[in-house]
């Protein structure tokens, strides 16, 4: 019943998009047609992928955390912590010089990554070891995140909003930058594209092929079936939890240092709710990592396309374009219904209870 | 696995018991696999096992039998490295060991199907076989999945299962899974198979074919020890039984030497009527009636068609059937869990098709649900709450809308100890109880609710033969008293045994409706295979032979 569903979606879904194009093409100055060279042109391309890395690299975290069966909703605050910190470190550190030979953007890549482990960490031992609620303690990660980062600013910047300092610089591949369309996508880019594509594959591989991936899947689907074969379910979910720390610290950091090149820490902060959008990506891609990939190109390409719609003169505003990514996945659930969630997420574990 | 499979031979080579005969098997015990040696485990308050000795040979299969309670899983899960014993010892292959944790027993070649299978449903065959154990390659980034398709391969050709690798664990039946489970423990290289209660989940077809496992595995070498509460099984499928008794050792038999009787006493530790005895019912006024009952399910097709029963007062109706046959979605119907789609339903000469569980119960309506887990307790509530489960409201326990806690306690402890509800504690939670104990506890509190119609499926599922004796005894003294009981199940003898009358319902129909005097268990099984009695007339000379 839900593949004729699915079916008749995605068969409207085409048949709209056909109609765009060909109206599009037809009427270039009609709004369909702004819209469809706005989405043709290569800087909406060159922006979604710099957009989807916070979003990408959060949803692989969050999808190690819950599929070992600790639901992570503190996702957003470990991008912001990462993000923020990432960008002191480097200010401290010099900005545009280099220390001990590497570059101290890449010093602030390395604090932002460890930050945000540091606070999965938090995380973890609160869920882990003294069994908390996760959603609260998810929500506690990112409110004391939200007041963290604007308070730290204030010390170290004199202002909520940290001092502005250069990008990392585009990578540029010789010779395979050269290919068409894809060459100024994925060899002409700066490096946290290249750490976002890597990152997805890497998590791919981890959780498909390893045997670490089958005893995270085990921990959240019944860890009580990988606890008396002979594995250590804590040890799984800690593991579990800190690399989710790790994916969304590369998210955050990478996105600050590579996109913005500073940090705004009041109201929501730069990051702006891009771990939610994280986690209604992984739902929506079921927990795949590579689908996640391709779903935070989704969600990100909106992004650039309406920052594209507003240079042209329609401003959508901000607010409706942020509401698509939950309307999407609640759409998705309702229509689709494939995303399944780990039987025991959201559930403590204790070895020996009979 | 290769490492765990080479300490366990221990130069004594694959000698089987086999030559040994059934006589002498008890006085040579040179071959022992396990050697438990005067176990003592205590829990807080209870001592669950005390002083218990177990010699298990190698190449046999070893029934542990004994009533819930009895100490027979406390024991196993010492050997097996869940507990640690206060005092005794561990030996296996003739080595002292002392496991802290089941990867230490695992790697001394013991291996355990529990009773709730340990498998990830969404994972596949394989992947729950290899499961915290996965041979890896390239330096252990990957699982080398080759080579536990051909060790799979391998096992399944030489013990002949017959097992997709690539199937979906919630994709599987029942007893493809207890392969699974048996495979998974091989894989670890497993020399000893311990099974706990392993028939309770499988269709009889399955468990024929478990015996067939169970012979194939010793015959190679393996050693088995199972659990059970049942009769028949040990004595079926076990070369030697250990019985356990509230928590002590009451000796080991040979099965050969022993009858059912005997047994029985020895578990129980009293004499036990295997059948209930009762007398003719004196059937009074129609307490209980369906009329033309028709259900659909989800999928709007028929699991019930136009079901017409009686139930008086004082009268057993049995209806037998093979699960899934419509039973559950009737027993639904009449309970109020479900609205028929047609048909109407009569308690007491008043049509309560539309009325709610609420209403139901307060007219007197006790019901002892097929999934206890699901619909008879709430598992992390304690026995106190549990046992004012559907009285809450009763004048008897609430006053202006306030649970008399005093009075409910009194109340559970009561049911507690008129149905050996064990441990005796009414503060337990549900979930800590054993299977057989919650159901005793369900058992309690419904025919303690002073009712005038019980429906009771599967009344004693999971239940040892002393409290099965006793449930049993209530459920006639109930008749006795004027009670009218619809009781469902697909133990064949249990029906027969109390029924006054007996319906037999096959794809959502009664295909017969007889009394247990006029029908051989013969005749009832092909009906319950859906063979209508005209039909069996004619084909008829088989059955009638056994007589």
């Amino acid at each position: 019943m839900s593949d004729l569903v699915s079916k008749r979606t995605a068969g409207a879904a085409a048949a709209l998009t056909v109609v765009w194009i060909v109206v599009g093409l037809l009427a270039p100055d009609s709004w369909p047609g702004v819209l469809l060279s706005i989405a043709a042109s290569p800087n909406t391309h060159t922006a979604t992928l710099r957009l989807a890395v916070p979003i990408a690299l959060a949803a692989i975290g969050g999808i190690f955390a819950e599929k070992s069966g600790v639901i992570n909703i503190g996702i957003e605050g470990l991008l912001i912590v990462s993000g923020f910190s990432s960008i002191v470190a480097t200010y401290w550190l010099g900005s545009g010089s280099t220390t001990l030979g590497l570059s101290n953007h890449w010093w602030g890549l390395v604090v932002g990554v460890l930050i945000s482990v540091l606070f999965a960490l938090l995380f973890a031992v609160v869920c882990i070891e003294f069994k908390a609620d996760q959603i609260i303690a998810g929500l506690a990660v990112w409110l004391i995140a939200l007041g963290l980062a604007p308070f730290v600013s204030r010390i170290v910047f004199g202002s909520p909003n940290a001092t502005t300092m250069g990008t990392f610089k585009p990578v540029t591949v010789p010779v395979l930058s050269e290919i068409p369309i894809l060459g100024y996508l994925l060899f002409d880019t700066p490096p946290q594209v290249y750490l976002m594509l890597f990152g997805a594959v890497a998590g791919w591989y981890l959780l498909f092929r390893t045997s670490f991936g089958r005893w995270v899947v085990a921990s959240g689907e019944n860890p009580k079936a990988l606890d008396t074969a002979g594995v250590d379910v804590r040890k799984v979910r800690y593991a579990a939890v800190l690399l989710s720390g790790v994916f969304a610290g590369l998210g955050g950091a990478g996105f600050a240092l590579g996109q913005l090149g500073t940090f705004a820490g009041g109201g929501q902060t730069d990051i702006a709710g891009r771990g939610f959008i994280a986690i209604a990506t992984y739902l929506l891609a079921n927990y795949h990592p590579i689908g996640a990939l391709l779903g935070s190109f989704l969600f990100a390409g909106l992004n650039s396309m309406q920052n594209g719609l507003q240079a042209a003169g329609y401003a959508i505003p901000t607010e409706l374009i942020r509401t698509i990514p939950y309307a999407t996945v609640i759409v998705v659930l309702v229509f689709v219904g494939r995303t399944r969630l780990p039987e025991a997420a959201g559930e403590d574990y204790e070895s020996g209870e009979d | 696995m290769s490492d765990s499979g080479a300490g366990t031979t221990d130069g004594t080579g694959p000698k089987t018991g086999v030559d040994a005969g059934t006589a002498d098997r008890k006085s040579t015990g040179s071959d022992l696999a396990v050697h438990l040696d005067g176990i003592t485990k205590r829990f807080p308050g209870v001592v669950a096992n005390d002083d218990v000795d177990l010699r298990v040979e190698r190449g046999t299969v070893h029934a542990l039998l004994g009533e819930n309670g009895a100490g027979k899983t406390t024991l196993m899960n010492v050997l097996y490295g869940l507990y640690e014993p206060e005092e005794g010892r561990v030996v296996v292959d003739g080595e002292d060991r002392s496991f802290g944790s089941p990867r230490d027993a695992i790697d001394a070649g013991i291996g355990m199907i529990h009773q709730h299978f340990m498998l990830v449903d969404p994972m596949t065959v394989a992947e729950n076989i290899a499961l915290g154990n996965e041979p890896t390659k390239w330096f252990g980034m990957a699982v080398d999945r080759e080579r536990i398709d051909r060790e799979i391969r391998d096992l399944c050709d030489r013990y002949g299962f017959d097992v997709d690798p690539d199937a979906t664990i919630e994709d599987v039946s029942v007893g493809v899974q207890q392969r699974v489970e048996i495979l998974k423990a091989l894989f670890r290289g497993a020399e000893v198979l311990i099974l706990d209660e392993p028939t309770a989940v499988l269709t009889p077809q399955e468990v024929e074919g478990l015996y067939e496992v169970l012979e194939e595995l010793t015959d190679q070498g393996k050693t088995i020890i199972f659990i059970t509460h049942k009769l028949e099984e040990a004595t079926h499928a076990a070369d030697a039984i250990t019985v356990l008794r509230d928590g002590k050792s009451v000796g080991t038999v040979d099965p050969g030497g022993t009858s059912r009787k005997e047994l029985a006493e020895r578990m129980v530790g009293r004499e036990v009527l295997l059948e209930a005895e009762s007398e003719p019912a004196e059937a009074g006024d129609v307490v209980l009636s369906a009329d033309d009952v028709t259900v659909r399910d989800a999928r709007d097709i028929e699991v019930v068609s136009e079901i017409d029963l009686d139930v008086r007062a004082g009268e057993i109706l049995g209806i037998a059937g093979v699960d899934g046959n419509g039973q559950a979605e009737l027993v639904e119907a009449i309970t109020g869990l479900e609205t028929p789609d047609e048909g109407t339903i009569t308690y007491d000469g008043t049509d309560i098709t539309e009325w709610s569980r609420r209403q139901r119960i307060e007219q007197g309506m006790a019901y002892i649900p097929e999934d206890r887990h699901e619909r008879g307790l709430v598992m992390p509530f304690d026995l106190v709450e549990n046992g004012v489960l559907g009285s809450q409201r009763s004048p008897r326990f609430a006053t202006s809308g306030r649970i008399d806690w005093p009075g409910v306690r009194d109340h559970t402890e009561e049911i507690i100890e008129t149905y050996d509800v064990r441990p005796p504690d009414a503060d337990a939670d549900a979930q800590s109880l054993s299977g057989g104990n919650q159901q005793k506890f369900i058992v309690g509190r419904e025919f303690e609710r002073d009712p005038s119609l019980v429906v009771a499926t599967h009344p004693t599922r999971g239940v040892d033969i002393g409290s099965t004796e006793f449930i049993h005894e209530r459920l006639l003294d109930l008749r006795r008293e004027g009670v009218a009981i619809l009781l469902v199940s697909s133990n064949l003898e249990e029906v027969q045994a109390l029924s006054d009358r007996l319906a037999v319902i096959y794809e959502g129909e009664f295909i017969d409706v007889t009394t247990p005097e006029d029908v051989t268990e013969e005749e009832l099984g092909l009906l319950m295979a859906g063979q209508r009695p005209d039909q069996r007339d004619a084909a008829g000379s088989v059955g009638g032979d056994d007589r």
